[in-house]
């Protein structure tokens, strides 16, 4: 029973080291994005003088990853647009409504990628069309692999960030745009993936 | 340049274009019906463009729609000017051709589900038969020359303003919706100094135009169904004027009555709503 345990013991650190090495794998491997540990933060110029931060509470997505050929790796990511959460109630329903994501029309944001390019060791650069409002932009960004490991369940999980800026007049949300709520937001997409 | 600034050269803007349009129907003494319904359209897309940008056609985002019905009410407004000698049309080309408006911006709303087929219909039929019902009850008011239509009507602007702001949350919708009022509100110096009638078409377009918005802002923001009926029963206030009890009186109780109705309920109305408002978060967010 003791020799069991300790081969079982053994199979277990061999599989975690095989799992950690980064370069032993062959075949691309898709993560479901978990949405407890995942966020998807921007902020915005208020009145030319502070920032706003927001967050969207609802998303889900996979991450395909494949690192002996980054270019077979993709991200699809959903966004419920009314989930938009800025910690007060008044905003977050102004948030929702015409003047800015429609949610009503469109209540999702989405996120596909075309294109994966490795830059480093550490980085890719991803290009996709990102959807919101009912238009769809190209969209690029460099995104930053921060670590691999397991959860308290097992699973093998994977991490990333990235930060991007995108221009709200091109999704025609121009509410504010003369002086009160600047174009450019600032987006931080911090997920973590969970093996499927 | 500043907010104040610009929306002070947007006012600007629109009422040169309204009032250019009412003064050229009123000199020409042709055409006045097309020329009256003209002038709102044209002031009101001016206030659009400057307020939301330039819209798409056909438009993706459904809220677009409201710029594209005041130029689509152009001959809604056309045949109230000319109602009284073809009655029929008026009647029949009224109602189909709000019908038609009103399906445009909230067919979205059935394809993605958020309003069941029934419901839809429902709140489809019922905002064009009220809308044709308020043209028809309110464009006689475009005939009478003086002050109280266009001030009528612009108090409506602000009341409307009020409820879609604290009520709707749409900051982008009050202002369309002040501004509309602030546009017919143009009639007021003009009826000073020439006893001017803004026209019948005039009416019907900023009526429609005023329909337009709160059921943008009932199905796209947050306005409640109570909120659209009670701004609906004061867009109907200014017809007060025309019930025959009322016509028996001076001209100045006409006037009285709708607008201390407009003061003391809209009033009401814009408190209650600010307060509900105020009371949803502990933090006053002030867009």
């Amino acid at each position: 029973m003791l020799q069991r345990t300790r081969f079982m013991t053994y199979l277990s650190a061999v599989a975690v080291l095989v799992g950690s090495l980064p370069s032993v794998q062959a075949q691309p491997i898709t993560y479901r994005i978990d949405p407890v540990h995942s966020f998807i933060i921007f902020r915005v110029k208020h009145l030319n003088t502070g920032f706003a931060y927001g967050r969207f509470n609802t998303f889900s997505g996979t991450i395909v990853v494949d690192e002996q050929n980054p270019a077979n790796s993709s991200i699809e990511l959903e966004i419920d647009a009314n989930s938009v959460d800025t910690g007060n109630s008044q905003r977050d329903d102004h948030l929702r409504n015409p003047d800015f994501f429609n949610a009503r029309q469109f209540p999702k944001i989405t996120f596909k990628s075309t294109r994966v390019r490795k830059v480093n060791g550490t980085t890719v650069e991803v290009q996709g069309n990102l959807t919101m409002r009912g238009v769809t932009r190209p969209l690029t960004a460099r995104v930053t692999f921060t670590g691999k490991g397991r959860n308290p369940r097992g699973q093998e999980i994977i991490g990333f960030e990235t930060t991007f800026t995108i221009r709200r007049s091109e999704f025609n949300i121009n509410y504010g745009l003369n002086g009160g709520l600047a174009d450019e937001v600032r987006v931080t997409f911090a997920v973590e993936g969970i093996r499927q | 340049m500043s907010v104040v600034l610009e929306s002070a050269l947007t006012a600007g803007l629109a009422s040169l274009a309204v009032g250019a349009f009412w003064l050229l129907g009123w000199q020409l003494r042709r055409a006045e019906a097309l020329l009256s319904a003209l002038g709102i359209s044209a002031g009101f897309a001016v206030l659009y463009w400057r307020v939301q940008g330039r819209p798409d056609f056909p438009p993706i985002d459904a809220t677009q729609w409201v710029f594209w019905h005041a130029l689509l009410a152009v001959p809604i407004g056309w045949l109230a000017g000319i109602a009284p000698a073809y009655r029929w049309v008026w009647v029949w080309g009224t109602l189909l051709g709000v019908l038609w408006l009103m399906v445009l911006p909230f067919r979205p709303l059935l394809e993605s589900g958020f309003w069941s087929l029934t419901a839809g219909v429902g709140y489809i039929l019922g905002f064009a038969l009220s809308t044709w019902l308020l043209i028809t009850l309110t464009a006689p008011l475009g005939a009478e020359r003086g002050l109280a239509t266009p001030v009528l009507i612009a108090l409506l602007g602000g009341v409307s303003a009020g409820v879609l702001f604290y009520g709707a949350k749409s900051a982008s919708l009050a202002q369309l919706s002040g501004t509309l009022g602030a546009v017919v509100g143009v009639g007021a110096p003009l009826a000073l100094l020439r006893n001017f009638a803004i026209g019948r078409g005039a009416v019907v377009v900023a009526m429609l135009l005023f329909m337009s918005l709160w059921a943008t802002a009932l199905g796209f923001a947050q306005l409640t169904l109570g909120q659209l009926a009670v701004l609906y029963l004061l867009a109907l206030t200014p017809a007060l004027r025309l019930l025959p009890a009322l016509q028996r009186q001076s001209p100045a109780v006409q006037f009285a009555l709708p607008l201390a109705t407009l003061l003391v309920v809209g009033g009401a109305v814009v408190g209650m709503t600010y307060s509900a408002y105020m009371a949803q978060s502990g933090n006053y967010y002030s867009y």
